[in-house]
């Protein structure tokens, strides 16, 4: 059985209009794909990717400091993902 | 779509009081144009420019005027229309016709008819008939209910709960307006949905058999006919389906050369379809009455952002 990992990084928030609902879409599209659980926020402030009203809440504007934490087998996979959505500004300006 | 004066005249019985004079046997003719022309400049003997290909209706005006004529400038006038082939002639306001016309309308197998509207009334309806009568069609797999005004086609997959669903809405007041198939024409820029006659007001559910919803449900239950708005899609729960999460850019579907909104809901256990069904319709029908809640929300998300990062 593969081991369940528990993993986090920080991401900065580089697009101009922040997490509003197109990319809190892309976000909860990408999480669901998982089965680990993915969590964003700030230490003791998180939320879970799978959901859009939650992420709608973290107030991810432009320049924000989040932390996204994976558990569950396929962390790594998930937040590698999850790293390419925030490096290409979430595929807006 | 083809249509021929036989077509016509079968419609055209009850709405225009249309009577067939002359040319049972010419009937199987095809209308090429679907408009009327009033021959009126033709009779003047000009026809350089002459809508030969549509029917010509002869209304007071024609009559006042050929009228006015010697009879043999009357008959050489008249002589020369049908010689082009018209497809055929409508006299109005219950006139008989004049023995030249009778006469040429058999000599040209030139279906003659009459009817006892007044000449404009009769070319707007007629045109309408026409327009029907021409409209595009289809047969569309899917239920089709209406909801507060909302003309929703449920379509999906055999055996994922549409007749159900829509078994459902009507307990909750919202009426039926065709069961798993419905028939689609184009009216103007819009689509008309109604039921197959023989089929109509009935729907089948799986372990009950088949059975009439106004017997069951009254007739508030049923609408004879509803314009489409809306078509949402029932499919079975996949995790990684691509399905709308925000709703601000619904996808659409082109139903008769229209496109419409279209939904994708997924079925799961517990889902409680007929619930989702109506919440669509109604946040579809916020839409229209200008109020986007997804869009605004948006919009407010995006401007706190803004704010914060000071731009």
């Amino acid at each position: 059985m593969a081991e369940e990992r528990n993993i986090a990084r920080e991401f900065e928030v580089l697009n101009k209009y922040g997490i509003h609902a197109r990319p809190a879409a892309l976000l909860v599209k990408a999480a669901g794909k998982f089965e680990c659980d993915i969590f964003i926020g700030r230490k003791g402030d998180e939320v879970s990717a799978k959901s859009i009203m939650g992420l709608l809440t973290i107030e991810g504007h432009q320049g924000a400091r989040l932390i996204v934490r994976a558990v569950g087998i396929d962390a790594e996979a998930a937040l590698l993902e999850i790293s390419a959505l925030f490096e290409n500004k979430f595929f807006e300006e | 779509m083809a249509i021929t004066l036989k077509d016509l005249l079968e419609t055209g019985v009850e709405r225009l009081s249309l009577e067939l004079m002359w040319g049972e046997g010419y009937l199987d003719r095809e209308i090429e144009e679907k408009a009327l022309n009033r021959p009126g400049l033709a009779l003047t003997g000009f026809f350089q420019y002459f809508a030969q290909r549509r029917l010509q209706v002869f209304g007071l005006a024609e009559f006042t005027y050929l009228k006015s004529l010697s009879s043999e400038e009357r008959a050489a006038r008249l002589r020369e229309m049908f010689e082009k082939n018209i497809p055929g002639v409508i006299i109005s306001r219950n006139r008989n016709p004049l023995p030249e016309i009778r006469a040429l309308a058999e000599e040209y197998k030139t279906p003659l008819f009459r009817t006892t509207m007044i000449t404009s009334h009769f070319i707007n309806e007629c045109t309408l008939i026409l327009e029907e009568l021409t409209a595009p069609r289809a047969r569309i797999q899917g239920t089709m209910l209406e909801i507060m005004g909302i003309g929703v086609l449920l379509q999906g997959q055999a055996g994922i709960g549409k007749s159900e669903t829509a078994l459902s809405l009507i307990g909750r007041g919202y009426s039926l307006v065709a069961d798993d198939v419905t028939e689609m024409v184009r009216a103007g820029g819009r689509v008309m949905a109604f039921a197959h006659e023989l089929t109509r007001y009935h729907i089948e559910i799986r372990g009950v058999g088949i059975v009439h919803v106004p017997s069951l449900y009254g007739v508030s239950a049923i609408r004879r006919d509803a314009m489409l708005d809306i078509v949402i899609n029932l499919h079975p729960y996949k995790n990684d389906a691509e399905e709308e999460r925000t709703g601000i850019q619904p996808g659409n579907i082109e139903v008769l050369g229209i496109k419409f909104p279209y939904y994708a809901l997924p079925v799961s256990p517990g889902r409680d379809m007929a619930n989702i069904v109506e919440a669509t319709a109604l946040n579809y029908k916020l839409k229209l009455l200008g109020h986007d809640a997804a869009k605004e929300l948006d919009e407010k998300v995006i401007g706190t952002f803004l704010r914060k990062v000071g731009k």
